[in-house]
């Protein structure tokens, strides 16, 4: 242990280290990765001794590809780019072109990262990201393998990182996760979730179990039912083509979504350990009440946008989107009603919902409490509004709490008052992006906020019964709902028929 | 026993001044006329401001109008001065807003002067917002035994100083005074929270896992701070020479009238306090400089962190690490904007109880002392 580095804000020390992205030429690359590392290596938190190497198809110099990463770090980092300093991140960054499915790439690859080590003393620690379509992983690992660019021991360590879709059903999760792991160990794998190094998503955590006032409501005591909810004003901006083989089930519900249910219902963990806290979220998916082909039609309803206005512009149908068949079945909308059967939440109700071209980009959690149990007060407004503790993911992070309030005057007359905590305006607003916090947490081989194998299997393992039984019904199309509004009718009905209605978050 | 009476109760009405500014923050805050824009309040702390004159309160306002708006909270400036022969006490209130004029803070400013300073406390107290934390800046010199001082530090949960307007001596009488556990307020200091990236590019010769034996050899030590040859040893030197005693183990040894270090393994370290002019652009006794030379099990390493004059605003840092490793290099770090805003905002950030600043100021007691200064 370094002694000067004890009491320090940040005493983890990081290793010196490549990071190795495949797909280098990609968008991804350009818009998040380097920005974020740009942005760590400004902030002091990247090790001297670090390096970046691109590996992509397209033939270029390496001063061709710090030029393209330049204008996309200026375009698309949080903080202005300064001339000193990416000079000086500049240097470690280079290229090397290859096509993924041939060995000499990877050869090349080796000699490469020798010589880095030997100029930059990245001492023979890689972070290999996979920026790439799972259809390519394959290939890459084992050239990856073929090159003995993987280290099994503890230093020089080798880790990588894939994006998700990690499959898109069961049987292809565990076929992908059988190539990663004929190559690495689990615990050098790093599935990215981007959602869980979003700000309140961590947060999530912290209000649940590091406050002692909502942990004892968080139960079917006290509470009536939860909403999540992850809609999105875009429509599925040019990726028709990709949106037709998933639909917004398995690009958002089946990993997003599922991820933030588990962390509003798991328990809490033993520690804050990575497989601790991963724990607790596959034993949440494992209660996770199994959806009967049966049950499918009464407890999920699809949706999919027509024609709408979306922030006053007029916007076309999916099926009018470039690369989407005209007489498409897939999903933009969902909505389920979710069941977890453990002691803690038996027969409490999650509504989950996600969809495209909705009325407002918003993710938020709100947990809905049970009304008080006698009306006291005379409420001529119908009622007395149950209180609600709404967290708020994205846009304008923060945490909200519904309660209710006499107005001041003679007559005792109640109204609903919100107390409103949000990050931007408690902590300011240049809060890292979550790509930043997790590319750190991979280089320093923390795997709390990222999915385990079995997670991955437990989520596709819920979902693939929903996927069966619309297969089983014949794919029959989803009701179409205006662009810009909340969804189709029959989402408000599967709420409408408990006596419960979504909120207009 | 004393058996003087009391001295008698003051009657100066200063009641009515609280009053209107209690008045006046709630006016604030009332539903705006039609046509003009809504603002809403927003407060996370009490932030309480002390300065013993109207030039050091004028020229901190700012700095707290900047870290309002990024730490939403109700700042309270105060200018005390008890030696003027008037006695009165006057405020005002205005609300701080954004670019986006969305979420505002309050800013009160106090000015107490002659027989209405020992009220202070009272009216600071009567003016903070309850049930959140509050921090207190003292930014006036500060005498352990001042009633206000230790009543506004009992409302505290952090006393943040700044040995710019203080004193390294302060430092020490307030930490000492925590130590003794009079109170359980934490204690911060501007300077401390400077000198943070210096600490940060120190630890980092060590970080590689061949450096870190090098850690307990180190051999000589030289701090360069931005001062006269032979001035007293700077707040910033002193904290940052503090702190790599304390955590490399390093104990004080006196011999012939002067003090020397020793490591752990009893072997002398050579600390040398260096001088070099002050800068235009640079803060006066900031640092200048760090290098440090070490060795073990047959490696020696020598490394340097440089500030850089050449630019505009001297803010950028040229850290070496020159050994037969492959962690040897070199890196560029920009400090970032150093402005009192800042450095208070980022203060107000840390932990609230820093061991390590504990331990440095223990260490920088006895160089004081001493009277440690720099050739």
């Amino acid at each position: 242990m370094n002694p000067l580095r004890q009491g320090q804000l940040d005493d983890r020390v990081m290793d010196a280290c490549a990071v190795v992205i495949f797909g280098a030429s990609g968008d991804l690359t350009r818009r998040k990765l380097m920005p974020a590392l740009y942005n760590v290596a400004a902030s002091r938190v990247l090790p001297g001794n670090f390096a970046v190497v691109g590996v992509a198809r397209r033939d270029k110099s390496d001063d061709a590809f710090r030029a393209e990463m330049a204008e996309g770090v200026a375009k698309f980092s949080r903080r202005k780019v300064d001339p000193t300093l990416w000079d000086d991140f500049a240097r470690s960054v280079s290229y090397v072109c290859g096509d993924f499915g041939a060995q000499p790439t990877y050869d090349h690859l080796r000699s490469h990262l020798e010589k880095i080590d030997a100029e930059r003393g990245t001492r023979g620690n890689r972070l290999f990201y996979l920026a790439v379509p799972p259809a390519e992983f394959g290939p890459i690992l084992s050239g990856l393998r073929e090159a003995k660019l993987v280290a099994e021991g503890v230093r020089p360590w080798t880790r990588v990182v894939i994006e998700k879709p990690f499959g898109h059903d069961l049987p292809s999760a565990r076929e992908l996760n059988d190539t990663v792991a004929g190559v690495f160990r689990e615990s050098q794998v790093f599935r990215i979730d981007h959602y869980l190094g979003k700000e309140t998503v961590q947060n999530l955590l912290v209000v649940r179990f590091a406050n002692s006032m909502f942990e004892p409501l968080w139960n079917r005591e006290h509470v009536d039912h939860v909403q999540i909810t992850v809609a999105e004003e875009i429509g599925v901006e040019g990726r028709g083509k990709f949106y037709e083989q998933t639909g917004v089930t398995k690009d958002i519900v089946e990993n997003h979504l599922m991820q933030l249910l588990c962390l509003t219902v798991m328990e809490p963990p033993i520690s804050l350990s990575a497989d601790a806290v991963r724990d607790e979220k596959v034993k949440a998916l494992r209660s996770l009440r199994p959806m009967e082909r049966r049950v499918v039609g009464e407890s999920v309803v699809r949706g999919q946008y027509g024609r709408g206005f979306v922030r006053a512009d007029e916007v076309c149908a999916y099926r009018e989107e470039p690369d989407v068949a005209k007489d498409s079945t897939v999903e933009t909308y969902v909505a389920m009603k979710v069941y977890v059967d453990n002691w803690r939440w038996g027969g409490v109700p999650f509504y989950v919902r996600a969809g495209k071209r909705m009325a407002r980009r918003v993710t938020e959690i709100a947990v809905q409490f049970k009304s008080v149990p006698h009306p006291l007060f005379q409420s001529p407004d119908g009622g007395i509004t149950p209180n609600v503790l709404a967290a708020r993911i994205q846009p304008d992070e923060g945490i909200a709490v519904r309660f209710t309030s006499k107005e001041p005057g003679q007559h005792t007359i109640l109204r609903d008052v919100a107390m409103d905590f949000r990050y931007g305006t408690a902590f300011g607003s240049n809060t890292p992006e979550a790509y930043e916090r997790l590319l750190l947490d991979a280089i320093r081989g923390e795997a709390t906020l990222f999915t385990r194998r079995d997670e991955v299997e437990e989520q596709w393992a819920y979902m693939d019964h929903v996927f069966d039984a619309w297969h089983a019904a014949g794919n029959i199309p989803p009701p179409a709902y205006a662009a810009g509004s909340w969804g189709p009718d029959a989402a408000d009905d599967l709420l409408a028929k408990d006596g419960r209605r979504w909120r207009k978050p | 026993m004393n058996d003087a009476p009391p001295p008698s109760v003051s009657r100066v009405p200063f009641s009515s001044v609280v009053g209107r500014l209690e008045l006046e923050l709630r006016d604030l805050w009332a539903p705006p006329a039609p046509g003009e824009p809504l603002r809403s309040r927003a407060c996370t702390m009490n932030l309480v401001v002390v300065t013993s004159s109207l030039a050091v309160a004028e020229r901190y306002t700012p700095v707290v109008d900047e870290v309002t708006q990024a730490i939403p909270c109700r700042a309270i400036v105060v200018t005390m001065t008890p030696s003027s022969t008037e006695t009165s006490l006057d405020g005002e209130v205005s609300a701080v807003c954004g670019v986006d004029n969305m979420a505002c803070s309050e800013r009160v400013s106090i000015h107490a002067s002659g027989a209405a300073c020992p009220r202070v406390a009272s009216v600071v107290d009567t003016l903070m917002v309850p049930e959140l934390p509050t921090t207190l800046v003292w930014l006036a010199r500060l005498h352990m035994g001042d009633p206000v001082f230790l009543e506004l530090a009992a409302d505290s949960q952090r006393v943040v100083l700044d040995t710019d307007y203080t004193s390294l001596s302060s430092l020490l009488a307030l930490s000492k005074w925590a130590r003794e556990g009079r109170s359980t307020v934490a204690v911060a200091d501007l300077a401390w929270t400077r000198i943070a990236v210096w600490q940060d590019m120190c630890a980092r010769f060590f970080d590689d896992e061949a450096m870190q034996p090098l850690a307990q050899g180190v051999e000589s030590l030289r701090i360069v701070q931005m001062s006269d040859t032979g001035a007293r040893l700077g707040a910033e030197a002193a904290l940052l020479l503090g702190w790599l005693a304390s955590r490399l183990g390093w104990r004080l040894e006196p011999l012939g009238g002067s003090l020397r270090f020793r490591r752990a393994d009893g072997k002398a370290v050579s600390v040398d306090l260096g001088a070099t002019p002050p800068h235009a652009r640079v803060a006066p006794l900031a640092i200048a400089s760090v290098s440090m030379r070490a060795s073990a099990g047959g490696i020696t390493a020598a490394g340097t962190v440089t500030r850089d004059f050449d630019g505009d605003v001297a803010d950028v840092l040229r850290y070496k690490l020159d050994v037969n490793l492959p962690c040897s290099g070199e890196q560029t770090i920009r400090l970032g904007p150093n402005t009192g805003a800042r450095v208070l905002e980022r203060t107000l950030h840390r932990p609230m109880h820093d061991e390590a600043l504990a331990a440095a100021v223990a260490f920088a007691e006895k160089l004081d002392d001493d009277g440690a200064t720099c050739t």
